[in-house]
């Protein structure tokens, strides 16, 4: 049986502190209604078993790291830190810039902050996020500061029916820069659902760089939207990698506001067992000369289900765009799926669109080249695999970011 | 070292090979030849291990072990290797690590240990140097825009890094300038010893005057028609399939 929308919030807490989003938020939640299948963006990623919990918020209480998991998801990476576990800051394995130009905190230590996002309007998932966030990253960087470091956002979940929402803000200044690493980590043990949303500012000229990697344990339901707004002449690149997860749902939204702008946004997937993995991800170029570039690549193994949605609208004036989107899966074993739709709507007319979906299985000749010299299967599809996702692992700019989502997909897939 | 009886293969549907006889000493070298189309190439995918093929009757013994039996990598570890007529292009593997892996495939089904990093550079050498395989191509992905003669070069090196007891190769020489088919021969004769095996197929004499076959035998319609001794294939140089 399912439990019912309002029981489903009764142990959420929310933390004092932006009051006036939170009872918009509120509102919203009331109206909205849960996503079922008959709802077209949630038709492949029910939610239903998500309500049958009755899960809690968890404060500051009782924090106690858990000894297995390192506060520092990417080791040797020379790098800022903030951590956050079940949704509440850790101050003492937090680690943060200090410069001129560079304002960095806990959401929560920052008096207002005016999100321009209106998912919460849209999504009952996004109201909830509205209404209970607990904290999250604040960053500004101004105008021609280039961050010296990347900044890792870590948040752990661990214990049962957990609640966690987090809301991160970052705002770049005309001509600035900043890299920042996303990682979600959760324990076997855990369970629940982690909410979280990401809004970016990215000012003509500046860049934002953010690698997110989903590595989770336990049953997890996890919501991740991303809201980012690319003016003149900035660049974005966003890759999102799912290395491990119960059930996840990344939402990406990249608006191009202003002329020229440059957006490269990569992932990958690779389910096994029951997990499921949703990827829906909207860009939208309303100005000329943009150019986007889209590559996802996923093995959906076991009984395990993906889902990959890629909306890419070119508005009329938005001529001279040149817009790239492949999506590319394979089916591993029998009793996986895949559902993947790439959504164009194009109405300018002097634009450069190519777009490529495809679903498949292991390139049979090339198993077979590889086993005719002595490879054992196992081995063969691991190079393949390897080959195929390392070509998306490959766009991470980092050394030690690449190294360990390779480590870790190597580790969970047995690649040696 | 090689006994093939009776052999009936097909795909889908498609009866291809239809009783397919040949013995195939140690040491020897065998050249089939035959018509387009005559199921060749059939032979060594299913010698191999290639899926796409059902075999319907017949025996493979292959040096005392069934060889249907077994499957495609094991094969290669028994010492089977296939010059194949079309190499497949691997994106994003590189021929190094393929090769690595390959090597130590084989070495731990002979109970050895994966080979020492400096020993499997001096062989990649030796054996590169052997078919005169350009340095840059070893570091590329598996075939990938290589030029026709490359990638038959690169067949030829790696069957000198795995030192197979039968190798069969599937025109290895079409597409091949004169210069790389001399190439190609003589790193094919180093390696001819008398506990190795070739079975060579080809449509051109021309390679025959390289590698001098024992036997050359004429497949058609699935079967082997004719054997015969080196001449046989100048004879059928001249005089075409049809007189058989
Ligand atoms: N996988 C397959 N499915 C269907 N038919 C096939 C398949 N493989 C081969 N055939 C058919 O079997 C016959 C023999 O093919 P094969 O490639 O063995 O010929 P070949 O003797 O190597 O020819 P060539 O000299 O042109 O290389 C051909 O008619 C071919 O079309
Ligand atoms: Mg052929």
């Amino acid at each position: 049986m399912t439990g019912s929308k309002e029981s489903f919030t009764l142990n959420f807490k929310a933390p004092e502190f932006s009051e006036e989003l939170r009872s918009e938020g509120a509102e919203f939640l009331q109206d909205l209604p849960v996503p079922n299948r008959k709802t077209e963006r949630w038709k492949y990623s029910p939610i239903a078993k998500l309500l049958n919990g009755s899960l809690k918020t968890f404060g500051s209480e009782g924090l106690v790291w858990p000894e297995e998991i390192l506060p520092d998801p990417v080791p040797f990476l020379n790098s800022y830190r903030i951590v956050f576990r079940n949704g509440t800051y850790v101050s003492s394995l937090s680690d943060f810039p200090v410069a001129e130009g560079v304002v960095c905190s806990p959401l929560s230590e920052v008096d207002s902050v005016e999100f321009k996002n209106t998912y919460h309007r849209k999504e009952w998932v996004g109201a909830m996020n509205a209404t209970y966030h607990q904290d999250g990253l604040f960053l500004t960087v101004d105008k021609n500061v280039i961050l010296d470091r990347p900044i890792v956002v870590h948040h752990l979940t661990d214990g049962s029916d957990t609640a966690s929402f987090l809301r991160h803000f970052i705002s770049l200044g005309e001509g600035a820069g900043a890299e920042v690493v996303v990682w979600c980590s959760a324990t076997d043990a855990s369970s629940g659902m982690c909410n979280s949303l990401l809004e970016g500012h990215i000012a003509s000229n500046a860049y934002l760089v953010i690698d997110k990697v989903c590595n989770e344990g336990g049953e997890i339901f996890k919501f991740s939207h991303e809201h980012l707004i690319q003016e003149r002449d900035s660049r974005l690149k966003i890759n999102t990698f799912t290395v491990k997860g119960h059930w996840v749902r990344n939402e990406l939204e990249i608006l191009a506001v202003g002329a020229g702008t440059d957006s490269v946004f990569n992932g990958t997937y690779m389910p096994t067992g029951l997990e499921h993995v949703d990827n829906h991800t909207t860009m939208d170029h309303a100005h000329p000369n943009g150019t986007s570039s889209e590559l996802y690549r996923g093995i959906v193994y076991g009984k395990s289900t993906a889902v990959f949605n890629g909306k890419v609208f070119v508005r009329k004036d938005a001529q001279k765009v040149n817009a790239f989107q492949q999506n590319s899966n394979i089916v591993a074993d029998q009793g996986a799926t895949i559902n993947a739709k790439p959504e164009l709507e194009i109405y300018a007319d002097d634009v450069k669109c190519s777009h490529g979906c495809t679903v498949g299985q292991f390139d049979k000749e090339a198993l077979f080249y590889l086993k005719s010299r002595g490879i054992g299967t196992d081995e063969a599809k691991a190079l393949l695999v390897k080959a195929y996702v390392g070509d998306v692992i490959s766009s991470v700019d980092r050394d030690e970011v690449r190294n360990e989502i390779v480590r870790l997909y190597s580790e969970r897939h047995g690649w040696e | 070292m090689l006994k093939i009886k009776n052999l009936h293969a097909k795909a889908g549907e498609t009866e291809i090979l239809r009783g397919l006889n040949l013995e195939v000493g140690p040491g020897e070298v065998h050249a089939i030849m035959g018509p387009n189309g005559s199921g060749k190439s059939t032979l060594a995918s299913v010698l191999s291990g290639r899926e796409a093929y059902e075999v319907t009757d017949g025996f493979v013994d292959f040096d005392g072990v069934d060889l249907l039996d077994m499957d495609a990598s094991d094969r290669a570890r028994e010492g089977l290797f296939l010059a194949f007529q079309y190499p497949v292009e691997i994106p994003g593997v590189s021929n190094m690590n393929f090769m690595k892996a390959a090597v130590n495939g084989n070495r731990a089904h002979a109970g050895l240990d994966p080979i020492k990093g400096t020993d499997f550079l001096q062989k990649v050498k030796e054996c590169a140097s052997l078919v005169e395989l350009d340095g840059r191509l070893r570091d590329r992905s598996v075939n990938e825009g290589f030029s026709g003669g490359e990638k038959k070069r690169n067949e030829i090196f790696q069957m000198a890094m795995l030192q197979p007891k039968l190798a069969v190769l599937d025109e290895t020489d079409s597409g091949l300038d004169i210069d790389a088919l001399r190439v190609v021969s003589q790193g094919v004769n180093a390696m001819r010893s008398s506990d190795r095996s070739f079975i060579v197929i080809t449509h051109y004499q021309r390679l025959l005057d390289y590698i001098v076959p024992d036997f050359v035998h004429v497949l058609s319609g699935g079967k082997i028609v004719k054997t015969g001794g080196k001449e046989l294939a100048l004879e059928l140089e001249t005089k075409g399939y049809d007189w058989i």
